[in-house]
């Protein structure tokens, strides 16, 4: 694959997907740079790249902690060409059952947050004249199981954001792609997997959830010129799971 | 090269405009027609250029307006208000900025070069 620019900032990058892609990453040529919210994923993105440290590095970044943000960028230098933002905590609650300072918080850290986020590193990328952003959603965003409102609610926000950045700054060399995976056999993810393996097969038109590894192959497709003319738009990589009753 | 220099060369840049119809008397959007994409790439731009943060709604007076409303709601004198509020600009300046208002926005390419001393000093 043909990539314009090597510097590539994975938001959320303890996650197994996260770590999947730098990997990817670091066999086509291009520098990972993960954030951690603590020392255990920090930890963990340390033990599952085995490497050199100079072919990838990862920065605490707390969402919903504005001063990291300063601390990270400063760290990263104003040489980004590509972000991609897994990061999402997890709030699962029935709507007329949540707590109301947790949904406050819960969008505070999920949403504005991430526009937080999103902007600075977008004025970094318009220095540049360049630069490519993958936002991960959720197949939640488009049909989401009972309890996952907020979670949907943040997502769908979220995509918002990504959207609007691509439709202003899309003359300016800046472009967005969000991705909207269905199940996948991997975290948070594998949990429910194991749990509701029979209604997850049977719900995937394709009868098997996704690896991690597809999903990083997919990210980095997106990140590459090949996928240059997709901007602004959300893709479904569900199987087909949302596609049908 | 000095600030208005340099403020002159990134607006021709972003504007398309010959840099000969800029001066610190002109207007960025009732004259010189700039957009709100063209404020976001003149604010990175600065940044980039001078090394200063910039904040998009402090520098573009884009609160203007509203301050004003307040001072008059909370019965407030409005230059005063106006100078605890954007202590960028000269009391002479805001005074002319509440007599021009009729005629549009008020953003001049010297605001500009207040807004960047003050960052730079404060640096």
């Amino acid at each position: 694959m043909k990539f314009t620019g090597n510097r590539a900032l994975i938001l959320g990058g303890s996650c197994d997907i996260a770590i999947a892609l730098a990997r990817r990453m670091i066999e086509e040529g291009l520098f990972p740079i993960l954030t951690y919210r603590n020392e255990k994923g920090r930890d963990y993105i340390l033990e599952n790249i085995e490497n050199s440290p100079k072919k990838f590095s990862s920065f605490y970044l707390e969402f919903g902690n504005r001063d990291s943000i300063d601390s990270m960028l400063q760290q990263t230098g104003d040489e980004i060409d590509f972000m991609v933002d897994f990061a999402q905590s997890n709030f699962e609650s029935l709507v007329a059952s949540a707590d109301s300072e947790s949904v406050y918080s819960y969008f505070a850290e999920n949403v504005s947050f991430r526009a937080e986020v999103v902007k600075r590193v977008a004025r970094i990328m318009m220095k540049n004249k360049r630069g490519r952003l993958v936002y991960i959603s959720s197949s939640a965003a488009a049909r989401p199981n009972h309890g996952q409102g907020f979670y949907a609610a943040a997502k769908l926000a979220s995509e918002a954001i990504y959207k609007n950045l691509g439709l202003e700054l899309g003359a300016h060399g800046i472009t967005t792609v969000t991705l909207r995976p269905g199940y996948i056999d991997s975290g948070r993810g594998r949990k429910f997997i194991q749990t509701h393996s029979k209604e997850v097969i049977d719900k995937m038109p394709i009868k098997r959830a996704l690896a991690k590894k597809e999903v990083a192959e997919a990210i980095l497709f997106y990140l590459s010129d090949s996928a240059a003319g997709f901007n602004a738009t959300e893709i479904s990589m569900d199987g087909g799971l949302t596609a049908g009753k | 090269m000095d600030i208005l220099e340099e403020i002159t060369k990134i607006l021709s840049d972003i504007l398309d405009i010959d840099d000969r119809n800029i001066s610190p008397e002109t207007y960025l959007i009732r004259e010189l027609g700039a957009e709100s994409i063209d404020l976001l790439e003149l604010a990175v731009a600065l940044n980039s250029r001078f090394k200063i943060d910039v904040n998009d709604d402090e520098i573009f007076l884009r609160k203007l307006r509203q301050y004003i409303t307040k001072a008059g709601q909370q019965n407030k004198d409005i230059l005063q208000y106006l100078a605890e509020k954007i202590p960028f600009l000269t009391r002479k300046r805001l005074e002319d900025i509440i007599t021009d208002l009729e005629g549009g926005p008020t953003l001049k390419v010297k605001d500009l070069i207040a807004y960047v001393e003050r960052q730079r000093n404060g640096n």
